[in-house]
């Protein structure tokens, strides 16, 4: 059984109808990529399967049960976090109190999880008491990420954790990915950077007008001739 | 390059703004060591205009606070909440009232704070020097009164428009909340302006200064203390208790709050519940300084309350009581080169040029709530 499998969804906003049946899997632990051009519905995917958009048909399947029309909070509780595109930290709050939100449901354990983050971006322990609009982009986006991580989700959804770094900075922030993802959990990327997304990940989805067009190995999309020529610049 | 420029040029003319600012208060302030020197001011009247600054200053202040926490939560403008002030304020004298004339009076007219026929206050005897108790009582009737009614009001008149995420629309309906609780007030407690304590029994004390002194009474003690009693908790809560965060968190980014796992709706009866708590506490304390009470006070007092929030900076806590202080102060102060019927024409003028000059208001991005 999958970890999570979206079949056949169809969803939008208010009357409008983005996604045309997108079919997307994620299996436990695996690294999974979107690509595909500005405005092709890949935002979203992930928007849909946190109970963010108008749910019109198809299936969202997570460990087995049914979450297409789950609300937020629950889908949150089964082990799911999402690191939105844009605005993704709370600007006016230090570092660790954007981190102690990400763990507002936890009943316990959050001061240890906090320092198990810190541990592992020891930037943010070094700017903890900072306000997070001080930090420069980069550790803006490790903010996001940390924050989502809080509550040890199965499945973590990054919407373009790349975007608006400088060159030097992306490669980091891949590198920041691989690491999470070693520590056991499933990804979920969007990425502008598609042929360093699709390098790096197990499988990739290229998704055009609210439709999956392809899916394969991340390495098989990468050689894949359409794939090339239309999405990837030759 | 032209962005640069534009924030430089912009820089330069907020620094001439606050220069300007500046050089008035210090001619003002040159003008009145002159009249104290010469004596045609006297430091008592001084050291009077600055209490009696510093009480309006933190009423309005604290009256302001609810409301600032409220626009920067629930993104908007609450014109209900002069309104909710004087509820607050009613529903704390009909349980002095009610607990102090209980077998000597009438308890249906006690109930309406005298609407029936006018109580005697001198025979009923509430001060907060004899009856200090009956006053806590009623200051905690006022806060858990107001923070009900405000529960209520939400639940029947903004959370069902909520989805809508329309200030504009919400700030319309407040209005309409505005008319029907005034209105409703009238009604029940009729429209006079009535007496609350016995002046005679609440105590005063001089405080020598120069070669004069100070009036301070007890009522106006137990506004300045209990208010900043409150002001103190609301900074802690926000700062460091998670619900405060999460109010923070919101204020900041709603939709990322959402998907942070933090209950929305539940904080905003959060932010409800405190900010009903500190209108009930500043209708109450406002009333029992002045000793008197109408079914508009509130509402007559929201423009003042709006003109410190706008001073400090709109939905900033503190910007709210620092926008009262600079309220209060001017009120009085100016009194000193003005005739008072002009006072309120320089409390506005001191908000006109804020917004001149830093029209995010003194605390806007200072501070976190
Ligand atoms: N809140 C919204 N309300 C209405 N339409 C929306 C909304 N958000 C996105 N859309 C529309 O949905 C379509 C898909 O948008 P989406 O953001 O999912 O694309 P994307 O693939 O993530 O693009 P990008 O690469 O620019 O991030 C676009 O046409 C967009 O205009
Ligand atoms: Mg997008």
């Amino acid at each position: 059984m999958a970890l999570l499998n979206v079949k056949n969804l169809i969803a939008g906003y208010g009357d409008l109808r983005i996604l045309e049946k997108v079919n997307i899997v994620v299996e436990e632990g695996e690294y999974v990529a979107i690509v595909g051009p500005n405005g092709a519905g890949k935002s979203t995917v992930m928007k849909s399967i946190f109970g963010l958009t108008k749910y019109i048909d198809g299936k969202i399947m997570y460990e087995g049960s049914d979450i297409s029309e789950s609300p937020t909070e629950e889908i949150i509780k089964l082990g799911i976090s999402y690191v939105p595109q844009n605005e993704n930290v709370f600007p006016n709050l230090t570092v660790r109190e954007n981190l102690e939100l990400g763990g507002y449901i936890m009943k316990n354990g959050r001061e240890e999880r906090i320092q198990e983050l810190f541990d592992q971006f020891p930037i943010l322990q070094a700017k903890q008491n900072d306000k997070t609009s001080t930090l420069s982009g980069g550790q803006q986006q490790m903010v996001a990420m940390a924050r989502a991580l809080v509550l040890n989700p199965k499945l973590l959804m990054l919407d373009e954790p790349s975007a608006g770094l400088a060159p030097d900075l992306v490669e980091e922030n891949f590198e920041y990915v691989d690491q999470i993802r070693e520590s056991g959990t499933a990804i979920l990327m969007v990425e502008q950077n598609a042929k360093e997304a699709l390098r790096r990940c197990d499988r990739g989805y290229v998704l055009v007008q609210g439709k999956d067009r392809f899916a394969d190995t991340g390495k098989a999309l990468l050689n894949d001739e359409h794939v090339r020529k239309e999405f990837l610049g030759g | 390059m032209v962005g640069y420029y534009n924030t430089l040029r912009e820089k330069v003319q907020n620094d001439r703004g606050t220069a300007l600012v500046l050089f008035g208060l210090a001619i003002l302030l040159l003008d009145l060591i002159f009249k104290l020197i010469t004596g045609e001011t006297r430091s008592q009247i001084v050291a009077t205009y600055l209490w009696d600054g510093l009480v309006i200053g933190l009423a309005i202040g604290l009256a302001g606070v609810g409301l600032s926490l409220t626009y920067s939560i629930l993104k908007f403008a609450n014109f209900a909440h002069g309104d909710m002030i004087t509820a607050g304020g009613f529903s704390g004298w009909v349980a002095v009232f009610a607990v102090m004339g209980v077998g000597r009076f009438d308890m249906k007219n006690l109930l309406l704070v005298g609407a029936g026929n006018p109580i005697n206050v001198t025979e009923l005897g509430i001060s907060v020097s004899t009856t200090p108790i009956a006053i806590l009582f009623g200051l905690v009737v006022a806060i858990i009164g107001t923070v009900l009614l405000t529960l209520l009001i939400d639940r029947f008149v903004f959370r069902p428009m909520r989805h809508h995420n329309d200030g504009i629309a919400l700030l319309i309906a407040s209005i309409g909340v505005s008319l029907a609780l005034r209105y409703g007030l009238a009604f029940i407690f009729k429209t006079q302006n009535r007496g609350l304590t016995a002046a005679s029994l609440t105590a005063s004390y001089s405080v020598p200064v120069g070669t004069g002194s100070v009036q301070i009474d007890l009522g106006e003690i137990t506004l300045v203390l209990v208010a900043v009693v409150l002001m103190v908790c609301v900074h802690m809560f926000l700062q460091y208790s998670t619900l405060g965060k999460a109010m923070r968190a919101m204020a900041d980014n709603r939709d990322l709050a959402l998907i942070t796992g933090i209950p929305t709706e539940k904080v905003v009866r959060a932010t409800w519940i405190i900010g009903g708590a500190l209108t009930g506490a500043a209708g109450f304390l406002i009333t029992l300084e002045r000793g008197t009470i109408s079914f508009q006070f509130g509402w007559i007092l929201l423009l003042l309350i709006f003109a410190a929030v706008i001073i400090g900076g709109i939905g900033s806590v503190y910007g709210a009581i620092a926008g009262g202080i600079v309220i209060g102060f001017t009120s009085t102060v100016s009194l000193i080169w003005i005739p008072a019927d002009l006072a309120n024409v320089a409390v506005f003028s001191v908000m006109v040029l804020v917004l001149l000059y830093k029209p995010e208001g003194l605390f806007k991005g200072v501070t976190t709530a």
